[in-house]
């Protein structure tokens, strides 16, 4: 593969996923609005948003911490949109793709969140403070059982003996679900559920927007944040939610529809890459856009509570069963 | 910066997303935990008892009803009731029963605005539009009678100014069938959704003992198990035949704790209440006069005649309301008007219920006693720092000004004399 | 709580205190009379007439209100005694008139810690003092607020307006 080929293939899935993370929140949008029994906006509000935030003044605060306040969404947005890098999209492979990337998006997939975080420190309101101190928290009580999840799959490959140790490309390759026995099975659906939890938490929507809690610290990290600065992480977001749809996507359904439709060759991909996506919608729907539609707010304790304590032992349970399984099957 | 104490301050208000009308607080924050709470009001303040020095009493009246726009029945229905009492003027049965159905649909409507409203204080936005679309229901009702879904114009002096026509009566029939029908639903979305419970449940607290001692009114009352209800213990109008009674969470089978959870279940419980009164008023009510005073010269004559002091009183959605009203014989305005509205009287209830509460639990707990601030404040401006009180005329005088300022600014051709 | 016990607990607590029943008829079908006590009360009467209120049921303030006489300040103390007991509230209100040179009254607040705000507002408003009350600050009108706006011999509202008259005609 040559490096041109290379720089082309990241440009489209750059490109993609940021376009496809403005359609998938349009449609949120829209879909939330008719269940909220609202018209609700256009579906591409979310272009005409972003179009608009770049033509405004992007307003620094004069008690914020200047380049800190101006580095972290460029940062936010670099980060979230390399995880895509690091997806594999359908029949295609990954861009980016080595032994132990699925650690790697962990990280990755983390370092938006601490970027908020120090915006919003940054940004020298008391109100951004609070939503930063609620951010830390809120990564630190869904980590563990996130971590738990993608670990607890790749290593169960791993020891099946599945291509490179701890990779996305592996498992996306081999799906788990028929080569574990059924202790494996319940173990990795129970990962499956603790996953679905954390998607919302990990992109801070209801019941787990506190950082932003509109009605309690007005937008919380975002006060302060306006114009550019606005735009980028709003695009940050778009893409992180096309990521973890996608993660969640690739650990438990890396499925084509391809084979059983008797295609191959250039049609195969397509219809593949499209199922993709269809099931990349469905995760988000699901995860993102029913779940904030039927809740209130949570309080930060109480994630924090449940995360660390329930959660967590869900996943740990999981994960064990997948050890047990191991010891049974081999 | 802050983190240098345990203890900083965060402000919420005067405008703010959590709060609906301006009101500032200054908490004292250490962590996530509220230890203290400053309450300033008056950002709604517009001198309206003042002003009401400078009007006669029909114009008061219209003024009143202008005091907010959610409680714009029972303002009228209390101020006429003062007057009626300092002029001796007799109301006529059926106006009686139809002021308490007025003031009933007001209190659905905005029994069902506060539910909306502390939902979407919550982050359950679905719940809060799926409550104001059904609130349209009533609205219609109110738009059906008065003309108008907010400021009615319905209490006169003596009476009130609409009837409700025999055509109608299917027509609040098939509202008060339709809230029937609706109100398990909207019991079930409420008080059985797990992560409502888990924000209402024990979060700011109202001891009867501190209700009590800080005069807590209305359903902020009734929370805290406290059975008062102005209607059940101080009849007026019809209210006393009617046997209303104060409706505390243990008519829903639970011991009052005072949490927000209570206030939701005492203000879903009387809109029930509600529907029942005006089930009653709408069969029991006789034939009649509406008005004692048809003729408005003939009343404004009267009531420049009349001397003597009264006082109205009323239960609001939010609680008591209470007027006073001086008149004297030769004035057409009133001497003394004194308005005092139920979150005047709950104002005080805000600080024990913030006490040792989470960051989180402040718009909710500032929602729970459902205040109306401008009620509560009744001009002033604030300009180049020198505060005045405006009168009417001179914001008049002034708005002209702007308005003559901005075309002339607006206009390519400069306006000369008499034409454009 | 009926008129005549009410009656009676200020007449203990304000000896020779003459104390006026209105009874307002109220109903339709039924009429009955909600009794409404009036009374004049010195200033030295007041607290002790709240405390023997207090003493005789649970005891509720609506509000405040109050005037410029002319000579005077007038307040009105409207309670209701018997607070919470179904269609046996009493209304009472004490009338307590003091003069604009020596405009204090004793605060209630001790008693009943909820007139706190009416007595702050008439603080603001009409320039009287309460001796005891837990805090004097503003809780309608700005702090550096000038002037009494219900005191009817206030030059410093006459001057707000001729202020903002004096502005428009520099700004309209």
């Amino acid at each position: 593969m040559t490096a041109l080929h290379l720089v082309w293939q990241a440009a489209a899935v750059l490109v993609g996923g940021g376009l496809l993370g403005l359609v998938y929140k349009g449609f949120d949008r829209k879909l939330a609005a008719r269940m909220q029994s609202r018209i609700g906006p256009p579906l591409r509000q979310p272009f005409l948003d972003v179009g608009k935030l770049l033509v405004k003044e992007s307003i620094v605060p004069k008690d914020a911490v200047g380049w800190l306040f101006k580095a972290m969404p460029f940062l936010a947005v670099i980060a979230s949109f390399t995880v895509l890098l690091y997806l594999p999209w359908g029949p295609f492979p990954a861009i980016l793709r080595s032994g132990g990337d699925a650690i790697l998006v962990l990280y990755l997939l983390a370092v938006p969140a601490v970027a908020m975080a120090l915006g919003g420190f940054a940004s020298g309101s008391p109100l951004a403070t609070v939503g930063a101190q609620r951010e830390i928290v809120m990564l630190m009580s869904y980590e563990f059982p996130l971590a738990v999840a993608v670990v607890g799959v790749v290593w169960r490959l791993a020891t099946l003996g599945g291509g490179p140790a701890f990779s996305l490309g592996a498992i996306a390759a081999a799906p788990l679900w028929t080569m574990v026995g059924p202790l494996g099975v319940i173990g990795l659906a129970i990962l499956a559920a603790c996953l679905l939890i954390v998607t919302p938490a990990e992109l801070s929507k209801i019941p787990f927007d506190i950082p932003e809690a509109e009605t309690e610290i007005a937008g919380g990290l975002m006060v302060e944040y306006s114009g550019t600065y606005l735009a980028l992480f709003y695009l940050a977001d778009a893409a992180k939610t096309i990521a973890m749809a996608a993660l969640v996507v690739t650990l438990f359904a890396p499925y084509g529809i391809a084979g059983l439709l008797g295609l191959s060759g250039a049609g195969g991909q397509a219809v593949d890459l499209l199922f993709h996506l269809v099931k990349i919608f469905v995760v988000m729907f699901a995860a993102v856009t029913t779940v904030r539609v039927a809740m209130a707010r949570l309080k930060i304790d109480q994630v924090a509570r449940g995360f660390w304590l329930q959660i967590t032992a869900v996943a740990v349970a999981g994960l064990v069963l997948l050890v047990l399984d191991r010891m049974v099957v081999g | 910066m802050a983190e240098t104490q345990n203890v900083y301050e965060i402000p919420i208000g005067p405008i703010h997303p959590a709060l609906k009308e301006p009101i500032r607080f200054t908490f004292r924050v250490e962590g996530e935990r509220i230890r203290g709470v400053d309450i300033r009001a008056g950002f709604a303040h517009r001198g309206i008892e003042f002003m009401a020095m400078k009007r006669n009493l029909i114009q008061t009246l219209y003024l009143s009803e202008r005091i907010c726009g959610i409680c714009s029945i029972s303002h009228p229905i209390t101020i006429t009731l003062a007057v009626e009492r300092a002029a001796g003027i007799e109301v006529p049965p059926r106006a009686q029963y139809l002021r308490v159905i007025y003031s009933e649909l007001e209190r659905i409507h905005s029994h069902l605005l506060w539910a909306g409203v502390a939902a979407h204080e919550l982050g359950f936005d679905t719940l809060l539009h799926l409550t104001w679309k059904v609130r349209e229901q009533v609205l219609d009702l109110l738009e059906e009678l008065s003309g108008n879904r907010i400021d009615y114009a319905l209490p006169i002096y003596g009476g009130v100014r609409r009837d409700v026509a025999p055509e109608q009566i299917p027509k609040v029939e098939a509202m008060v069938r339709y809230y029937r029908g609706l109100l398990d639903e909207l019991l079930d979305a409420f008080l059985r959704d797990p992560s409502v419970e888990a924000r209402t449940r024990n979060v700011g607290i109202l001891t009867p003992k501190e209700a009590d001692s800080l005069c807590a009114v209305g359903p902020t009352a009734r929370a805290s198990g406290l059975s008062k209800d102005v209607r059940q213990d101080r009849p007026y109008l019809v209210y006393g035949e009617l046997g209303v009674k104060a409706i505390t969470p243990r008519d829903y089978g639970l011991e009052p704790r005072g949490d927000v959870y209570d206030k939701a279940v005492v203000r879903l419980l009387e809109v029930a209440q509600s529907l029942d009164l005006i089930e009653t008023c709408l069969y029991e009510m006789p034939e009649g006069e509406i008005t004692s005073f048809p003729k408005i010269p003939a009343l404004l004559a009267f009531l420049k005649k009349a001397e003597g002091e009264g006082l109205g009183w009323h239960e609001a959605p939010r609680g008591e309301v209470i007027h006073y009203i001086r008149l004297e014989a030769g004035v057409e305005e009133p001497i003394v008007w004194k308005v005092k509205a139920p979150t005047y009287s709950n104002l005080m209830s805000w600080v024990p219920m913030f006490r040792d509460q989470e960051v989180a639990d402040i718009p909710i707990i500032a929602a729970s006693i459902d205040p109306c601030m401008c009620c509560m404040d009744r001009v002033h401006v604030v300009r180049d720092g020198s505060p005045g009180t405006v009168l009417k005329e001179e914001l008049l005088r002034l708005s002209r000004a702007k308005t003559d300022r901005v075309t002339r600014h607006l206009s390519p051709v400069p306006r000369h004399g008499g034409g454009l | 709580m009926t008129a005549d016990q009410v009656k009676k607990a200020l007449a203990s607590a304000v000896p020779g205190l003459e104390v006026e029943l209105r009874p307002r008829p109220v109903g339709v079908r039924t009429r009955v009379e909600v009794p409404e006590l009036w009374a004049e009360i010195p200033r030295e009467g007041l607290v002790p007439a709240v405390a023997a209120l207090k003493a005789a049921g649970p005891l509720h303030i609506s509000v405040i209100s109050g005037r410029d006489t002319g000579e005077g300040i007038e307040l009105l103390y409207h309670f209701a005694a018997g607070y919470g007991t179904p269609g046996g509230e009493v209304t009472v209100t004490l009338r307590v008139t003091v003069s604009k040179a020596d405009p204090v009254l004793p605060s209630i607040c001790g008693l009943l810690p909820g007139s706190e705000t009416a007595e702050r507002e008439k603080i603001e408003f009409l320039g009287v003092e309460f001796t005891g009350i837990p805090s004097t600050a503003h809780v309608f009108l700005p702090d550096d607020f000038p002037g009494y706006p219900w005191r009817k011999d206030d030059p410093e509202t006459a001057k707000l307006v001729n202020r903002l008259v004096e502005w428009e005609g520099k700004n309209g």
